[in-house]
Order: structure tokens, then sequence, then C-alpha cells
């Protein structure tokens, strides 16, 4: 099977002055398509850096990263915002929104990047936001939405030009309970609908135990990688 | 591609609304820079032109033909004959409007109590009062009425000067063609007034026989004035005679008048000086404005290229959002430089600093003269420099790392 | 300097006034006067004093005179201007200043400037002949004054005479001895006034030996030309009145 994502002895080393911290330290994991896989582990662990090594938002010290077999390493960075245009969807603990554009802008944002026509737009942003349970909402901008409300958005623009990986950082740690509960039977409800990859990190509970693959990590190391099968 | 453009104008003109009273005290600045500017460049070649204006008017005229060594020595010995073959040709040119041919020497003109060096213009007056201001400058009294008038018309500053007044009799001392002193007196029969005080203390008119008669001359002409239809055909005029007769020199107004020419130029450099200082205020606004704005929106920057969004469309996010701060910052400073031009009509009175503007050699009264050329040099001013500017925060926005950008709270 | 220092002052000025038939008697009179001076020929010293409220000066000088058109002034103190001098011929009136060993032609613009420093203008030592035409004279009076017929007379210049005065009172008597010399401006009022004092007779002419050129704004400010040798009828080297005479004295 092809893998959507694979790593190969990630290293990922912070300069802080003359203070070195390795934030990974070989890291190797592979993603097939239509994974929900949650990193866990303490803060500093590196689950967030794993995430944006994976997303190309970093580079790692030493070690490849390919996305559908692309090794990322060799593209520039006009060619990875071009594949995390396509490919990659995110979703971050907070701000994830352009607070200057409303809702439904803010979803239709990447499909206009992607050169979308603005009737396809405006319909699959319609939809998806119907179907992330945010209808009547779409021309609120995000100071007027609630923190669960944001996520949705942020969700249905990650997910609203089908890419094949959704990447996902502490997506439930500003939200109350039922409003994680609730985004969390979104993304799985995504995930089984549409068959999109999704990588989780959080220390959330609640996600560890929905998870499919559970994915261990403690001080920049991959120490357990469990599945469970316990979703419905 | 269009969809993105699209796009980042929306954010940009957003993004600029976002901190209104921030966008609004750096527009404020561009408008009022621009205003300044402007306005500025308007006044100073209003003050050119009425310096112009004035000289033109001021006996200069438009092309003057003298006695090739009139200039260097403007002596009785440096004259021409204003009646000659040549001189009758040329001042049959068709783009010549009017003329006045003068006698115009130095002189002295005393009082019973004073006396002044001045300048003695021996004229018709038929002539010189369409060509020059005097024809509708005698305050008292009145102009000479013909080419024999026994009269002499002075200066209102002069004749305070001099201790006299209208009525009163004066003399006038030069040096005839011997080179012998040549005297008459005459009785003030006008009192002129001008803009400035030194053209009232520098000039007296007398009729062109009396001049002729008393420094035994005869045919003979210092200058002859001409003004054209138009100012453009100056140069064509003056070219075109150039080495027309070798017994007369035919010039431009502005060569007998280097330091205006020297002036007009100091303006020029002395008005880019001055767009560049506004300029450079108004440039460490925009600059710190948007730095500003970027480092707030640090998150922002990261997002959007989480999202996909390539370096150089968020340089060109960030840049579009000072080239609209700067268009509408020109469009309004432009406007309303355009309002306070028309408000003050005419000009301004500057007569406050009378003093100062006669040291100038100015008028009281300056107008407003806004040219093409001003404008374009002021707005591309803005417009390039203020868009080299804005380059900068822009460029730092697009090199944010994606990853550190989005951890940054 | 038309005469003597003296006379200069005194003469020149006589000399401005000038035939006309209106006033006959009048211009008889000045025409005798100036024919009395016709042809002669002088040699003079005098002492010009310079006062004003807060210094004086004086100044010593020789004069030769030829007729009414040349005359000679040598300054012979104080040292500092010892042998400058005024030459004039006609209306041509040059100046010659050692100090800078120059001789310069005085122009038309200087002709309104103090000669000497003192209160007689370059144009009251200058004044030519042909300003005779330049006057109507009106016998305004005449009197007995010490014994001597006194005639005053007052001249008004023509329309275009080249004087800026409004008319001169001329008091003059039947010895041509200039007394009196005043100059009105065109409002009639007094700018100036010569006096002559101290008449005595060298040979068989009668002049004065003192002459005040006196302001009457500033009483403070006159000029006293005292005269203290007088020679008539002199003959003179041929290059008495020349450009080089004025510059090397010998």
């Amino acid at each position: 099977m092809k893998h959507v994502v694979k790593c190969e002895n990630i290293t990922k080393i912070f300069e802080q002055g003359l203070i070195k911290v390795n934030a990974l330290t070989d890291v190797n994991i592979s993603v097939e398509a239509g994974e929900f896989i949650c990193l866990s582990g303490p803060s500093g662990s590196g689950k967030s850096t794993l995430l944006n090594m994976i997303g190309g938002l970093d580079t790692p010290t030493s070690g490849e990263v390919y996305i559908d077999g692309d090794e990322i390493d060799t593209l520039n960075r006009s060619q990875l915002a071009d594949m995390r245009l396509h490919k990659i969807g995110f979703v971050f603990q907070a701000y994830n929104l352009i607070p200057v554009l409303s809702a439904q802008e803010n979803v239709e944002m990447v499909m206009q990047m992607q050169g979308i026509d603005k009737h396809t737009r405006h319909q699959r942003s319609s939809a998806i936001l119907k179907e992330v349970g945010l209808e009547g909402l779409e021309d609120r901008k995000p100071p007027e939405l609630s923190g669960g409300q944001q996520q949705r958005v942020a969700v249905a623009r990650a997910i609203v030009s089908q890419p094949s990986l959704i990447l996902a950082d502490e997506p439930t740690a500003n939200l109350d309970s039922n409003s994680a509960s609730n985004l969390i039977d979104l993304m799985l409800h995504i995930n089984k609908q549409h068959n999109t990859t999704f990588i989780i990190s959080t220390h959330d509970p609640m996600i560890m135990q929905r998870a499919r693959k559970l994915v261990k990590l403690h001080d920049g190391q991959i120490t357990d990688i469990i599945s469970q099968n316990n979703h419905v | 591609m269009i969809n993105s453009i699209r796009l980042i104008f929306a954010l940009s003109w957003r993004n600029l609304w976002r901190n209104k009273r921030r966008t609004l005290i750096i527009l404020f600045a561009i408008i009022l820079g621009v205003w300044a500017m402007i306005v500025t460049a308007a006044f100073m070649r209003g003050m050119v032109f009425q310096m112009l204006e004035d000289t033109v008017d001021n006996l200069a005229g438009h092309v003057q033909i003298h006695h090739p060594q009139y200039l260097d020595d403007p002596v009785i010995d440096n004259s021409f004959n204003p009646q000659s073959a040549a001189v009758s040709k040329l001042l049959q040119d068709p783009r010549i409007a009017l003329s006045s041919t003068r006698i115009r020497l130095a002189a002295v003109i005393v009082s019973e109590r004073e006396s002044s060096g001045i300048t003695m213009l021996g004229i018709d007056p038929a002539q010189e009062s369409k060509v020059s201001f005097i024809g509708r400058s005698v305050v008292e009294g009145r102009f000479l009425d013909s080419t024999s008038d026994n009269g002499i018309v002075i200066g209102k500053a002069l004749a305070d000067k001099l201790q006299t007044r209208l009525g009163k009799r004066i003399v006038l001392m030069s040096q005839d063609i011997n080179n012998e002193i040549a005297d008459r007196g005459f009785r003030i029969v006008g009192i002129f007034d001008a803009p400035l005080d030194p053209t009232e203390k520098s000039f007296i008119f007398i009729a062109k026989d009396n001049a002729e008669k008393m420094l035994g001359l005869k045919n003979k002409a210092s200058e002859i004035v001409l003004r054209l239809h138009n100012t453009d055909m100056v140069n064509s005029l003056v070219n075109d005679y150039a080495q027309f007769d070798k017994n007369i020199d035919v010039m431009s107004w502005l060569k007998a008048e280097p330091y205006l020419e020297m002036m007009i130029e100091l303006m020029d450099s002395s008005m880019f000086i001055w767009y560049l200082i506004v300029f450079l205020a108004m440039a460490f606004g925009i600059i710190n404005t948007l730095l500003m704005a970027v480092f707030e929106r640090t998150r922002e920057f990261g997002l959007f290229q989480a999202l996909g969004q390539k370096p150089g469309f968020i340089l060109f996010q960030v840049w579009l959002e000072a080239v609209l701060m700067i268009i509408v910052g020109l469009v309004i400073g432009n406007i309303l430089s355009w309002l306070s031009v028309l408000a003050t009509g005419d000009g301004i009175d500057v007569s406050v600093f009378a003093r100062g503007m006669e040291m100038l050699n100015m008028s009281n009264i300056i107008p407003f003269v806004i040219t093409f050329d001003d404008l374009i040099v002021a707005n591309l001013t803005v417009a390039i420099l203020g868009m080299l500017t804005g380059l900068y925060p822009a460029w730092r926005a697009s090199r944010l790392v994606p990853a550190h950008a989005i951890t940054r709270i | 300097m038309r005469h003597l220092v003296i006379q200069i002052f005194s003469f020149l000025l006589l000399f401005h006034l000038a035939v006309s038939s209106q006033a006959e008697t009048a211009a008889q009179l000045i025409r005798q006067a100036m024919d009395n001076y016709r042809g002669l020929s002088s040699y003079s010293e005098a002492s010009m004093t310079i006062h004003r409220p807060d210094w004086e000066r004086v100044m010593s000088m020789k004069v030769w005179t030829q007729g009414l058109d040349k005359s000679l002034v040598r300054i012979t103190a104080p040292i500092k201007d010892k042998n400058g001098g005024s030459l004039l011929i006609g209306d041509n009136m040059w100046s010659y200043a050692p100090k800078i060993n120059r001789v310069i032609k005085i122009p038309s613009s200087m002709s309104n400037q103090s000669w000497m420093g003192s209160d007689f203008s370059n144009n009251d030592i200058a004044r030519a002949d042909e300003i005779i035409n330049n006057y109507t004279h009106t016998l305004l009076e005449t009197k007995k004054i010490n014994n001597r017929l006194t005639y005053i007379i007052q001249s008004v210049p023509n329309e275009d005479a080249p004087v800026v005065w409004g008319k001169e009172i001329i008091t003059i008597n039947d010895h041509y001895v200039l007394l009196k010399h005043e100059f009105y401006d065109q409002d009639n009022i007094l700018i100036k006034t010569l006096t002559a004092s101290e008449i005595k007779k060298v040979g068989d002419k009668y002049i004065s030996l003192k002459q005040r050129m006196q302001k009457t704004d500033h009483a403070n400010e006159w000029t006293e030309v005292v005269t203290t040798v007088v020679k008539f009828n002199v003959t003179f080297n041929k290059n008495t009145f020349t450009l080089s005479n004025l510059r090397n004295p010998r």
C-alpha cells in the first residue's frame, strides 16, 4: 500500500543560544491513506515538531520526509507551499482563521488560491459549512464565532479542497469538552466519509481513546505505537 | 492566479482598515506630505512665475535687441541704429506682438536736497506703455503723452527719497555722446507705483526726443524690447536672429537676467531636496506602520503559508497594503492641494513679509502655479519611493519560517 | 573754482546769472559783473575751514585762475592731502588724489557730491558758462548798504535749466562784489546761504576775503574760505592748466 506520509530517521535539533535541544531523534513513521492517527505525549515530547516536519512547515536537521512518495526536502519554499495547498489541510490549536475574512471566505480562501471558480467555490463552501454544522453563520467574521465554531470553520477549510492529508495540532486544546467531543465526531466522520488521512497531535485523552492508531512520543522518540479498534 | 490576486486585494484592503487609527494616521501623513509637496511646489513655482512676470513686465520684455557690447558696458557709445534695414526687417517678424525702442543709460537725478543714481529711459510713450508696467502704473499725475513731452515720470519711492513731489522740477545728469556732462531740468508730471521699491527707485522715464537732445544722440537706441505673442516663441525667435546682423545682439530676456535663470535652477533643486525631506518623513511612517503590522500578524503569515500561500503572494499582499495606502493618500492629497490652490484664488498676500520679499525682488501677491511637471514629480516621488519602501516590510513578512511564525503567540 | 578760491565761490555763482530781456537792469548788472573778471588772471592763497558739530578741519590751498573757464586748486596743507587738487576747464573737472596717485574725471554722477568734504558740491564749483541762459533775473531792490549801492536780484531758473533751486536771491554791490547768495527750494524754503565779508580792494578790483556757506537746517555745519594772498594779472606757464600739471606739480 502506498504511504501518504513516510518519515525516515528524522532528527531535529533546535539551537537556543549555546544550548542544543534534540526535539526529534531518529523518528521513523509511515502513514497509510485513510488512517486516523493520534500523536500523543507530554509537552516537549516533539509531537508538534513532528507534525511541522510532515507539513513542510519546518525542515528536519537530518532525515527525509516523503509525502505521497515525494521527498519534500528537495522542494523550494514555493513548491512546498503548492504541496500544502493541494495535499494537506491544517488545523491548529487556535487562531486558525484569517480575522478579516468571514467564515465562508475563510473556507473559500484555499479554493480561491487553487484557482477554483467562484460558483463552485460557493457551492462547496456552503455544503461543507452545512456539513460541519455552521449553516447560517457563513457571513460571520472569526471574532463573532465561539472557539468551537472557529475550529469547525478551520476543519471545514482543511477538508474543503479534499486534501489527502489533514494535520491537526492540538485542535481541542482550547475547547470545552462538549465542543471537543463534537469536533472529534466531525473529524472521524470526515475520515470515514472522504477517506481523508488524519494526523492529530494531542494530549486530549478523548482523542487518544478514539484514534485508530496511537503513536506515543517521549523526548523526541517514538516509544510506542498502539493500534486500537475502539470506535464505532 | 486572477483568483489569488483578487483574494490578495481583498486581504490587503481589509487589513488596512483593521487598525483604523494607525492607518488613518499614516494616511494623514502621506496626504499631508503630498499636499505639502504640491502646495510648496505651487508656491515656489508661483514665486518664480511672478518673478518672471515682473521681470518681463519690468522692462525686460521677452526678447531684447542691443548693441553687441551694451550688456557688458551699458554706455552711450554702445547704442545702435533702430532704423537700420536689419532692425526694420527683424521688427516685421510675425511672432512679435509689441516693441518699444529705448535709450537706456545710467544717470543721476538731483533734487534740492538729495541725489540718486538711476537708470534713465528715453522712450516713446505710446510704445512703452503697452510693453511694460509703466503704462498702467502712474498713480499721480499722468504718463508722458508724446515723444517730445517735457516732463519726467519717476517712482514713488524715488520721489520720497529725493524729497520731491509731483509738479516739482528735478535735474537729470548723464554723460553725452562726447562724454561731457549732459544735464537738464525736468518737471515731474507723473509718479508711478511699482510692486517693488527697487523698481520705483531705479527707473525714470522721459520722452525720447528730449533724451536725444540732452545726450546729443540722433537715431540711436540702447535697446529695443519685444513682446511676443507667446512665451514659447522666445527661443525660436532668438535662434533665428542669432547671427542676423553684426551690429545688433538679439537675446532672450532670461539671458539678460542671469540671476533669474540661476534662481529657477536653484528652485528646481531645492524643490527636489524638499521632496526628499518630506518623503523621508513619510517613508519612516510607512515602514514603521507596516513593520508593526507584520509583527502583529506574524501568526497569520505563518498560517497563510501553512494553507499553501506562496512567499511571493505574502510579499505581494503586504506590499499591496503600502501601495493602497499610498494610492489613497495620493488621491486625497492631490485633491486637497487642488482645493487649497483654488481657495487661494489669485494667490496669497505676503505683504506681511513685504520687506523680506522686496529683498528677494518679489511682489506682495504670490500666485499658486501648479505645473504638470511638478505634479508628476511629486506624485512619482511618493509613488515610486513609497512603493520601494513598502517592499522591505513585505519582504520581511514573506521570509518568516511558517513553523516559527505559527508557534509565536 | 573759477577764480581765487574766494572768488571761486562767489564768481562761479555769479556766472550762473545770465542775460535776460525781461530784466534788462538785473541782467546788465550780471553781465558787467562777469565782464569785470573776463580775461583776468589771478593767483591766490586761501584756507578753507569745514566745521561740523564734533570736528573741524582746516585746509590750505593755492589757486590759479585764467579768465572764466580755467582754474587750478592745489592743497598745501594738511600733509596728508598735500599736492592733491582739482583742475577745471570749461565744464570738465578733474581731481587728483596723491594717495592713490590718480587723476579722475569727475563724472556727472559725482557732480552733486561734496567738494573736498566741504559744504560746496562739485556742482557748486564747476558750473559752466552755458548756464548763462538758464535764469530769468529780476531786480528786486536797490539800496545803500555801508554807503554802497547794493542790488538785490532774484534769479529763477528756466523750465529746463539744470538747476534744482526754485529761486536764488543774489545781493551784489556796485563794485560787483557778491555779498550774499541765497538758495531756495521750489517751496520757497531757504536751503543754504553764501555770505561774503571783508571787502577789500586789490589793484583796481574789489573782492571779499571771507565767504561762508551755511546750510539753513544745520546751524553747526558750515564751510568758510578765507583768502590771505591775492594777485591779479599774473602770467602763467603754458602748462599750468593741464592734467600733467595737476598730477606733477612744479
